[in-house]
């Protein structure tokens, strides 16, 4: 063994370099060996330690999200007319790259999809020809059937590089009806304005996902990861709103400003007093949710239509063009702006005559005047602690009045008066209970709260005198929402709480769980019941005794108060304080039992029309005739008097084949006579046919084995007539008149306005609408 | 020419015979190296490849790599039938031509990636660097050869090598490219090991590497940047962490047993380089740790089966010469890894018979070629070595 080992070890030592053979062996296990340890160490922690870690990484990285648009809910009236709702259409958008991989035909494809979507080829050329970008969209929400026709067209020639993609876009189908309140979403597809804004939300839904693993560059991998995300659907919204109701205040409105030519648009509301739901909430000037960009006001219209002109005469970089170019933006933002401006929630007004209301239910409840307290008016006084003399809207004054007659006139001098004997601590008080120094926390968003005096300008009259404290009482010299006076009138009548008013009742989702209801909520009781109750019964002396006769509607018992303000922030070029009023009404339905409050108020009715600017003149029949359209449809009860009979309208039935007897039962059930033309027993022809609409009262033409002679009248003009004129001379050509509006009889109450223009000819026994207006009554 | 006559003269009489038969291991391993190279190097350039051609070819870097491996098989098949002697007489010369070619470089050579490192002949764009390494290889195995046993004093053992790596370096660093002088510093230092000069000297020499390459990067100027994107890549993921980040994902997500083959998406245009010198994450991520292993279990095995043929080759100059060549893919592929799997800073250095690149590829088919003729002229005696 040992000779053997040496043996060897000679060996070694005869090659010479044994060390050499040892380096080798070295650098053979350092460089062999060694030298991969720490790589498969490394590759070990990457590999297996952090492989999740890096996977995921690699997967963020590889991944590309698409996101599913979920369905947008719907909003839906309180009947379930759905007021907003989505509908499929598509983007066309090409791929560059695509088109230029694929070697696309482009110009022909162009010439195509130029002629399908109504767009100019060599603009679609352009667009392809930026190579360096992936999506290039060329159409966006082109509805489904022009969609179609372009998948139809990419298969057909099997082109690569032409996309669509669905999207969603939002459709009202009833256009501007209430647009502010229902509001629209912007192009991104989030709500922007109204309902649509504040609830978002809940219509939005959750958008879902498609994640697949894509190449750089776009690369298409052909060993893909893939992942789908669902997307929640968004939730329906029901609103407390009535369509039924929204459309007639808006036609009420409307026809008010046409025949007023009010000049600075209307706003309106119609609340349910006991519970603060919103039945009709509007703003005119309105727009079309649909086209929300455009501007509908043709004015505003006109005005940035002269300012592009204006502009696009100077040459395209020039001071001059960029200046009027920023003037046009300005002035297209500002007119969008105002468009889509809910008055009735954002904007403040001085409420005038309307605030009184208040004023007397604080009085009233803090027991500072009884109804029996006397007040005298004689149109000017000096007020003890004001500097102005203060002046009632009536110049010859109101004379001896009690509480009643105060408000039925609305004489500001009594007003005045009821303030000082409350003392400005007690009206404050009421004031801020009736919330109106604060939001009324109404469900929508852009609400403000008005201006109203700070509180020592009201209660420390040692220092600051009476005059804000006086001027307040009747409603002048500060600023609050609509929406803010009508809660705190409903108040007053519904026995004495203020309620949160509201728009939507319920939030349901997609599987119909209510996500969200809403039900009435009582923020304070302001006054007692039986205030309220004495309020109630004095409001409705207004409309039967006071300034608002025009609202009187017949069959029901209607309460409220007129206001006509002059607003006095508004100034001309010249610095003068401009004129311009406000008239308003407040109404409310019915006053056994208020359970509805509309308000209208026109802003601005021009004076060219001659027609007496009052509130009790404008507004107050707008109100009536929105009632009368709506407490019916409501399912509000009529109670009509003796007189409210003879003016309700029949509609006749078919006469023909009854006897003498018969006929005149029937007609006498329906509180109408008739004049017999013939000898036969039965009936054999009828004036007015059957099917018209004739007054009650009114005097049939039966004709009994005669032919009824048909004979066509001109239509005589009838306004300015008092009721006994319009109805003389209407009989006397054998036209039937239909009142409504004012059914007063006094001769300040004249025809307004005739169903039929003077002049038309139309057939004996045609009924004719008569609106009369008391054209005496004021604020 | 003297001395080299009377050294192989004395050889020629020596019972040492040429056996014949090249190391059939040897082969079959660097055989199988190739096609699994080329296999991986078709996966991982597909992308790369479709997206440069307009999704018209998927071979584009297979086809150039698969003509470039043929003339490397040529290439080896006749360098395989020289006698290694041959490159002995040849050291001189090819040591001098390379460092013309490098000079050239900087005159006539194209920029590719902002550096001038190459160059043109006859329509064959190659890097003289390549050529440069083999060079010096052949030359330090010369030395190594001529100085003979007296390798462990300062004067043959350190001068003479010095001197004559200077002689490449410097160009080298004229071209500034790291990557080569790294390598061959390396390889070369790891030849005068095995010549025996002396460790101390190795050491002192290891260094001035060191000094000299932290100066030389810090002249460079990019020096903190790469640093940064060394131990930070995170920090710019988008920037200088970019290329490593890539890299690092397609290696993690690979897992134990990988994507499958073919099925890498890092190599999507996200990873840059993924088809030359990032070759390995991409294999990495398909093959996982086991296949990642494996491969580099395959190049553990042509390395040491390199350095078995350095160990019974005929002579001393035979035997450097067959440890340098091995050292040079044992350094390439260990550099290669460590900066793809971050262990190291990066530099543009391949891995050995997988990442793309012709000239690379033919050459160092060609290296195996001597290392095949060293393996057929295996010493049988004990005399062989003893020359003076």
């Amino acid at each position: 063994m040992k000779k053997a080992s040496n043996r060897k070890k000679e060996h070694i030592r005869v090659r010479g370099d044994t060390g050499q053979h040892q380096r080798i062996m070295a650098v053979m296990a350092a460089l062999g060996l060694a030298a991969f340890i720490p790589t498969a160490i490394r590759l070990y922690s990457l590999m297996i330690s952090d492989h999740e870690y890096y996977a995921n990484l690699a997967l963020m990285n590889q991944t590309r999200t698409t996101s599913v648009t979920a369905n947008r809910g719907i909003i839906y009236d309180r009947n379930m007319n759905i007021l907003a709702c989505s509908r499929s259409v598509e983007n066309v958008y090409l791929n560059p790259h695509e088109l230029r991989q694929s070697k696309a035909d482009v110009p022909q494809i162009a010439d195509t999809l130029g002629q399908i979507l109504d767009l100019d080829p060599v603009w679609i050329q352009e667009q392809a020809a930026d190579t360096s970008m992936r999506y290039k969209q060329i159409a966006a929400r082109v509805d489904t059937d022009t969609g179609a026709r372009i998948r139809a067209y990419i298969n057909e020639n099997k082109i690569a590089g032409i996309h669509l993609e669905p999207s969603s876009q939002r459709y009202y189908p009833y256009q501007s009806l209430g647009a502010q309140v229902i509001g629209f979403t912007n192009a991104s597809n989030t709500g922007s304005e109204g309902v649509e804004a504040a609830y978002d939300s809940y219509l939005s839904g959750k958008t879902g996902s498609v994640i697949t693993t894509k190449g750089n560059n776009e690369m298409d991998m052909p060993y893909s990861y893939e992942n789908y995300v669902s997307s929640v659907p968004g939730c329906d919204v029901i609103l407390t709103l009535d369509t039924t109701v929204q459309a007639c205040l808006e036609k009420q409105m409307q026809a008010a400003i046409e025949r007023y030519d009010v000049q600075n648009g209307a706003f309106g509301l119609v609340m349910n007093a006991k519970t603060g739901e919103i039945l009709a909430m509007a703003t005119l000037g309105s727009y079309d949710p649909n086209a929300y960009l455009e501007i509908c006001d043709p004015e505003a219209l006109a005005q940035t239509e002269q300012l592009k002109q204006s502009y696009l005469q100077y040459i395209e970089g020039t001071d001059q063009y960029r200046q009027g170019l920023k003037a046009y933006q300005e002035a297209v933002t500002a007119a969008r702006l105002k468009q889509w401006r809910n008055r009735v929630l954002s904007d403040g007004y001085e409420p005038g005559s309307t605030f009184k209301v208040l004023t007397m239910a604080a009085a009233l409840d803090s027991g500072a005047i009884t109804l029996d307290t006397p007040f005298h008016c004689s149109g000017a006084e000096q007020i003890p602690g004001r500097a102005q003399l203060l002046h009632c809207w009536r110049s010859t004054g109101h004379g001896a009045q009690k509480t009643p007659q105060a408000l039925q006139n609305s004489c500001n001098l009594a007003f005045a008066h009821i303030a000082l004997k409350m003392g400005g601590d007690t009206f404050y008080d009421y004031i801020q209970r009736f919330g109106i120094l604060e939001k009324t926390g109404v469900d929508l968003a852009g609400e403000s709260k008005g201006i109203f005096f700070d509180k020592a300008l009201v209660t420390d009259t040692d220092k600051w005198g009476t005059a804000s404290l006086t001027s307040g009482s009747f409603g002048q010299t500060f600023k609050i929402t609509p929406l803010q006076l009508v809660r705190a009138i409903s108040a007053v009548v519904n026995g004495g709480n203020l309620m949160e008013p509201y728009l939507v009742s319920e939030v349901v989702d997609a599987q119909g769980k209510t996500v969200l209801k809403q039900e009435p909520t009582v923020v304070r009781q302001v006054i007692s019941e039986a205030t309220s109750k004495t309020m109630c019964t004095l409001l409705e002396g207004v409309v039967t005794e006071g300034t608002a006769k025009n609202a009187s509607v017949a069959g029901f018992s209607i309460g409220g108060k007129t206001g006509t303000s002059e607003k006095i922030d508004v100034f001309d070029e010249n610095g003068q304080r401009v004129l311009d009023k406000i008239v308003s009404f407040v109404g409310i339905a019915p006053m056994d039992d208020p359970e509805y409050i509309i308000l209208v108020a026109l802003d601005t009715p021009s004076r060219e029309t001659g027609i007496y600017i009052s509130g009790g003149v404008m507004a107050a029949p707008t109100v009536g005739a929105v009632m009368a359209d709506v407490l019916p449809y409501l399912g509000v009860e009529q109670h009509f008097s003796e007189e409210e009979l003879q003016g309700k309208s029949v509609v006749l039935s078919d006469m023909t084949g009854k006897t003498r007897e018969e006929a005149k039962k029937e007609l006498e059930s329906q509180s109408l006579s008739y004049q017999a033309v013939g000898e036969g027993n039965t009936v054999t022809g009828q004036i007015p046919a059957a099917g018209q609409t004739v007054p009650g009262g009114s005097k049939v033409i039966l004709y009994f084995g005669e032919e009824p002679e048909e004979r066509l009248v001109a239509m005589p003009d009838l306004l300015g007539m008092t009721r006994q004129q319009a109805s003389d001379t209407a009989g006397q050509l054998g036209i039937y008149i239909l009142v409504k509006g004012n059914t007063s009889l006094e001769p300040s109450v004249t025809v307004a306005a005739q169903s039929v223009a003077p002049g038309t000819m139309i057939p004996v026994g045609t009924t004719v609408t008569l609106e009369f207006i008391d054209t005496k009554a004021a604020a | 020419m003297a001395i080299e006559r009377r050294l192989y003269a004395k050889e020629d009489r020596s019972p040492a015979k040429q056996t014949g038969g090249v190391d059939y291991t040897f082969l079959i391993l660097v055989l199988l190296l190739l096609a699994v190279g080329l296999t991986m190097l078709y996966s991982a350039s597909f992308a790369q490849s479709q997206y440069d051609t307009g999704y018209t070819s998927s071979t584009k870097y297979l086809y150039k790599q698969a003509v470039c491996a043929i003339l490397g098989l040529i290439c080896m098949w006749i360098f395989s039938k020289i006698p290694a002697k041959q490159w002995f007489r040849w050291a001189w010369p090819l040591y001098f031509a390379s460092i013309g070619l490098l000079l050239s470089v900087l005159v006539v050579g194209q920029s590719v990636n902002g550096a001038r490192r190459w160059i043109n002949i006859a329509g064959i764009q190659f890097q003289p660097s390549e050529i440069a390494k083999f060079a010096m290889i052949v030359l330090f195995a010369r030395l190594t050869r001529a100085f003979g046993s007296s390798a462990k004093d300062f004067r043959h053992g350190v001068l003479g090598f010095s001197l004559a790596l200077l002689g490449i370096l410097v160009p080298l660093a004229l071209e500034k490219h790291l990557s080569a002088i790294m390598l061959i510093g390396m390889v070369g230092v790891t030849m005068m090991f095995v010549a025996g000069t002396s460790p101390k000297w190795l050491g002192a020499g290891a260094l001035a590497a060191v000094l000299f390459v932290g100066i030389y990067v810090s002249f460079m100027g990019y020096a903190g940047d790469r640093v940064t994107a060394w131990l930070h890549p995170e920090s710019d993921p988008s920037d200088t962490g970019y290329q490593i980040l890539q890299s690092l994902y397609a290696i993690g997500s690979g897992g134990p047993f990988g994507l499958g083959f073919g099925k890498s998406r890092q190599k999507y245009l996200y990873l840059p380089f993924q088809y030359n010198d990032y070759i390995f994450a991409v294999i990495c991520e398909e093959l996982g740790l086991v296949g990642a292993l494996l491969i580099i279990a395959l190049f553990a095995a042509v390395i040491i089966r390199g350095y078995w043929i350095a160990l019974r080759a005929a002579d001393r100059f035979s035997t450097v010469l067959a440890a340098g060549l091995t050292t040079l893919i044992a350094v390439q592929t260990a550099l290669n890894l460590g900066v793809v799997t971050n262990l190291l800073p990066s530099t543009g250095i391949a891995l050995p018979f997988f990442s793309y690149g012709g000239t690379a590829l033919a050459v160092n088919l060609g290296e195996m070629g001597i290392l095949l003729s060293i393996s057929r002229q295996r010493h049988s005696t004990k005399e062989q070595e003893d020359l003076p």
